[in-house]
């Protein structure tokens, strides 16, 4: 049986049919075409999927489909406003905080809500907090930078 | 994997053994067993569902009750399929006095797994199983307090 | 004057990957496209009895269900594209590897059923449906135990399991006398463990076959499209090559383990023309833990003789390496020629042999993970003069020094020969240990160590200087060697009429930035501007031919081929900037984008002579239009970066726990194009070498069954278990390419392994433990138990 939902993503309502059992990063990535958001495994153990769920950091292989009906979503798609890139999208270019990009999305999405709730982490409260998402290509250093900087423009500082 | 543990019943091995060979007494009591049909003196087809963690499967599979010695030992040969993996293996039950006049029943076996269930959660699942045995003997308690009282 | 190279230029490829518009294979979607799911074996070793899909057929949606038995006889398999003979001279053994089963399954995962369906939702429930009765057999995992008589047989023609008994370097009696007259003899069985590369993205393929032109096209998660389309179309399929386009879009990390020709590649390609639909398998994480080539998987002894003053006097390595149940692309290789030819190290060994025995098991394929055969080599020897140094009672630092070859640059000083077949091109060993030494403060931790020798937490270190041959590979020596393939690479670089450059190259990039570094070569080689060049890669239909990116490659083979082109593109540029000068082209200056009259303010623009070209009115007589060219760069020798790495760690002696406090790395690569990126590859290939010492490690039962296989289950380096890394290089150019240039990908990961289960040894020593080894991944419990004698 498809359930319709409708779903606010990156500021759009955007409406759906759904099976029961679909999971939103699918909605996401095959009814509306954002392929930014991953698969990167299928345990909800990588964070690829990441993206905000009415604000939080949320794994969007761990949410059905039909579970985010009425929900706001953003997506890595929805980070940059107006061609202008979101501080964390500059940060990881600036600091080579991506090398293959699989996981970079998810690691922005992460990183958003770390500085949210905390604008000035330590390293130690960066790498706690990006402890669900995985990365093998950069062993981390350099998303740490990363975020570091972005961390340092969003309060104002240049970096 | 290995299981293996014991319990004690506060019966006699006699009557611990009857209970023991009751298949209707079994499918009540064995958690996730929907189905057991005998096929054959001691051999039965089984329906059962389980749920490990994320893992959740339906099994299908034969029971085979084997190297019988009343009342005091016996094995449990079995062989359950799934689209989330099988599961072949063989579990000895002895069944010896214990102090105070209860009975003990101890298992010991290997079951191998494969599949899905073997590479997902496996580090886990001897504890699991463990577990659900230990739950079949508990509600064996219990239906022999409840069908004596 | 150079403007890009030597600078950390910030990439051009970012863009897209941080908005999120990389296109991967699973973001392609084609018009009526299909999808596959690949029904696999649960079971190691089994007859398959008989496949019942009559139910699984019902299923709506379900558009086919192929089995082994429906593809056709002539498609026998896929190929393995190196050949590695026994010592006898005998010729390895290769048995096939069929795109499904035919008959008998060899490990865990082996394709069996494969389900087209509307969507691979539809396709999964349908392969529930199928049943499938197998005849289960004895299996068997581990690489000794398979080469044991009574073993269980992967292949009936493959007696012991051998696929190969091989041997390198001086004659063992020679070894072995000079072991027997050696002062002192460390030796040790190590277990080099089974890795998973798990490369962020899974395998896919997208195949279609367009009726109109009978061409097909296959998007396909690889490190090097060319080679697959030679494989497959010449060796399985039997299909023309240039009627297949192969793309390698954007591909979300490889680490070798998408160097390799898949079965499912062939096989969705056989399909999209069987059903004449465009078919999408994308690989779920569980599939991707038993299909992906894995690494390593090492069984060894090794033993090192030292006379009274620790200089090496031999070396004894024998190997039995797991290959899995099929040969893939270059199987053979890793354990061999990549591994055997290391086992020189930095040091000037009189006496070196290498025994290796390459081995059939119920498991799925071993192939190259990042560093292939290197890492596996530098941590046999790397351990040992660690473990040597400790039993004779010497600095490990100071038993290296004794031992390393001096310096030589391959120019005044010719290249050092090794007793292993390897030509080392240039080295200058004790300065990368001189910097580490100084970056860790050497003196004071070992005062500190010994502060804390009697309290909870110890401390130890490690160290590992190693070397690598990269760069691969001349085409001719690893022909010799068993290669089926040329390790060449080709680059276009076609300049527009308005002198904006694409670039068009062989290598192809899965995050190491081609992107940009390629750019930077070429927009300085020229004098243009960096947004006036733009790298091309991973389509067959656009680039002329390459042979892909491995082997830390891509820059000092595909960048050199770069270079080639571009001088052909000068020099056919100078004679045009000389018609247009009324000059000579020896009177020109190339400078800045611009050919200028020596001695003169007479110049032409690099754009004015490349429009000349393509409006050719006023040109060179004789002379062709366009200005287009393409090379082919056979490198002359393998490339051999080096390093020098240390580890610190911390121990609880209560639990066990092994804390990495410090990783200290100094590496030369040769010249840097890009320190950002350059550093960026080292960073990743620590981890990747720290994850296997402390984290990683496949686990098989006895009967063959992968028990870690997934996420929740094989345990990754995560921000949380890594330091910052601390590192410096030194710079000793390559001699045989003309950007100097040696290869960066691999050496973290070929350096760091040994000198974190060096530093754990260490530790142990030194606090009274005597404990030669730590068997890898160093989990607390391991650590705990060896502690305990």
């Amino acid at each position: 049986m498809k359930h319709k939902i409708s779903v606010n993503i990156n500021g759009k309502q955007c409406e759906g049919e759904v099976e029961g059992r679909e999971l939103l990063v699918n909605f996401l990535r095959e009814h509306q075409s954002l392929t930014g958001t991953h698969i990167g495994c299928d345990t909800s153990s990588c964070g690829a999927c990441t993206i905000h769920l009415n604000g939080a950091a949320t794994k969007s292989c761990t949410v059905l489909a039909v579970q985010a009906d009425g929900a706001e979503v953003t997506t890595i798609e929805g980070m940059a406003t107006n061609g202008e890139l979101h501080p964390l999208q500059a940060g990881f270019k600036e600091e080579h905080g991506l090398q293959c990009g699989f996981c970079t999305p998810g690691m922005i999405m992460t990183a958003a809500d770390l500085l949210k709730n905390n604008p000035n982490p330590s390293e130690h409260e960066i790498r706690e907090a990006l402890e669900g998402n995985i990365c093998r290509c950069t062993g981390y250093h350099n998303i740490v930078r990363s975020i570091q900087h972005a961390a340092k423009n969003m309060n104002g500082v240049t970096a | 994997m290995l299981v293996k543990g014991n319990h004690e019943f506060n019966i006699s091995k006699e009557m611990l053994w009857s209970y023991l060979m009751d298949p209707e007494v079994l499918a009540k009591i064995t958690p996730g067993i929907s189905e057991l049909e005998p096929t054959g003196e001691d051999s039965y087809n089984t329906i059962s569902n389980m749920k490990i963690g994320p893992v959740k499967g339906s099994f299908k599979g034969k029971l085979n009750v084997i190297d019988k010695e009343e009342p005091s030992s016996f094995a449990i040969d079995m062989e359950q399929l799934s689209k989330i993996g099988n599961a072949h293996g063989k579990i000895s039950m002895k069944i010896s006095d214990a102090d105070n006049g209860s009975t003990n029943l101890a298992f010991n076996g290997d079951v191998k797994l494969s599949g899905m269930i073997a590479r997902m959660g496996q580090r886990v699942l001897s504890g699991v199983a463990n577990l659900i045995i230990k739950e079949v003997f508990a509600s064996l308690e219990t239906h022999i307090s409840e069908s004596t009282a | 004057m150079t403007n890009y190279i030597g600078k950390s230029v910030k990439r051009v490829e970012d863009k897209r990957f941080i908005t999120g518009q990389g296109k991967y294979t699973d973001d392609i979607k084609i018009p009526g496209m299909v999808h596959a799911y690949i029904l696999r074996s649960p079971y190691a070793h089994a007859h398959v009895k008989s496949i019942d899909t009559a139910e699984a057929s019902k299923v709506p949606g379900v558009i086919s269900i192929i089995t082994g038995a429906d593809i056709p006889e002539a498609i026998a398999g896929v190929p393995c594209g190196w050949q590695v003979d026994f010592k006898n001279g005998d010729t390895m053994k290769e048995p096939p590897h069929p795109l499904l089963v035919r008959k008998t399954v060899r490990h865990v995962g082996d394709g069996v059923v494969l389900v087209v369906a509307e969507s691979k939702a539809i396709a999964k429930d349908a392969a529930d449906m199928i049943d499938v009765d197998y005849d289960v057999l004895d299996a068997v995992a581990d690489p000794k135990a398979a080469a044991q008589s009574g073993a269980p047989l992967v292949h009936p023609d493959a007696p012991g399991n051998l696929c190969f008994d091989w041997e390198l370097g001086n004659p063992k009696e020679e070894v072995a006398a000079a072991l027997a007259g050696a002062h002192h003899v460390t030796e040790l069985d190590f277990v080099n463990q089974r890795v998973i590369p798990n490369a962020m993205e899974t395998r896919g393929v997208v195949a279609q076959y367009d009726t109109a032109y009978d061409k097909y096209t296959i998007y396909t998660s690889t490190q090097n499209p060319h080679l697959i389309r030679l494989l497959m179309c010449a060796f399985v399929l039997g299909i023309p090559e240039h009627k297949v386009r192969v793309v390698g879009p954007d591909v979300g990390g490889g680490f070798g383990s998408k160097i390799f020709h898949y079965t499912e590649e062939a096989l969705l390609v056989w399909a999209s023309k069987h059903l004449n639909l465009p078919i999408k398998w994308s690989s779920d994480r569980s599939e991707a833990f038993l299909t992906d080539a894995h690494g390593r998987d090492h069984a060894s002894n090794a033993k090192m003789g030292f006379d009274k003053d620790g200089n090496i006097v031999a070396l004894q390595a024998t190997t039995y390496a797991n290959l899995g149940a099929y040969l893939s692309t270059f199987a053979p290789a890793v354990p061999t020629y990549l591994h055997g030819t290391l086992m020189q190290g930095l040091y000037t060994t009189p006496k070196v042999n290498v025994d290796v025995k390459g081995v059939f098991t119920h498991t799925n394929a071993v192939d190259a993970y990042r560093g292939a055969g290197r890492p596996e080599a530098t941590y046999l020897l790397e351990r040992l003069l660690d473990l040597g140094a400790l039993e004779m009672d010497m600095d490990p630092t100071e038993l290296r020094r004794k031992n390393f070859i001096p310096a030589f640059d391959g120019v005044e000083q010719e290249g050092y020969q090794t007793q292993v077949a390897l030509q080392y091109d240039s080295g200058n060993y004790e300065p990368v240990l001189d910097r580490a030494l100084e970056m860790v403060g050497y003196e004071n931790f070992r005062k500190e160590q010994a502060a804390a020798a009697s309290s909870n937490k110890i401390l130890g270190i490690g160290f590992s200087t190693y070397i690598e041959a990269c760069g691969i590979a001349p085409s001719a020596v690893v022909g010799a060697l068993g290669a089926r393939a040329g390790l060449f690479e080709s680059a276009q670089v076609r300049v527009q009429p308005t002198g904006k450059v694409s670039v068009y190259t062989g290598s192809h990039s899965h995050g190491q930035g081609h992107e940009t570094t390629f750019a930077q070569i070429v927009a300085d080689r020229m004098g243009i501007p960096l947004d006036d060049v733009e790298i091309i890669h991973g389509d067959s239909d656009s680039v002329a031919f390459g042979m892909g990116t491995y082997g830390s490659r891509s820059l000092a083979v595909g960048g050199s081929a770069i270079v080639k082109s571009i001088d052909k593109v000068l020099e056919k540029g100078a004679k045009v900037a000389a018609h247009l000068l009324e000059s000579s082209v020896d009177d020109l200056d190339y400078a800045d984008g611009k050919w200028t009259v020596k001695g003169t303010d007479k110049s032409v623009s690099f754009g004015d002579v490349s429009l000349t070209a393509y409006v050719p009115h006023n040109y060179p007589e004789g002379l062709e239009p366009g200005l287009d060219f393409s090379s082919f760069y056979d490198p002359a020798n393998f490339t051999y970066p080096f390093g020098a790495h240390v580890a610190i760690v911390e121990i609880d002696k209560e639990t066990g726990a092994v804390k990495l406090k410090r990783f200290i790395a100094v590496d030369d690569v040769g010249n840097v194009i890009n320190p950002m990126i350059v550093d960026g590859q080292i960073h990743g290939g620590l981890a990747q070498g720290i994850g296997q010492a402390m984290y990683e490690g496949a686990l098989f039962d006895d009967t063959g069954q992968l028990i870690n296989g997934s996420y929740m289950d094989y345990c990754m380096p995560r921000a949380d278990a890594l330091p910052s890394f601390e590192i410096d290089r030194t710079v000793t150019p390559c001699p045989h390419n003309p950007l100097g240039v040696k290869g960066a990908g691999e050496a973290g990961c070929i350096g760091s392994t040994p000198a974190v289960v060096n530093a754990v040894v260490d530790a142990l020593w030194k606090a009274g433990y005597k404990v030669k080894d730590v068997p890898m991944p160093m989990t607390p419990e391991r650590v705990w138990t060896a502690m305990q004698g």
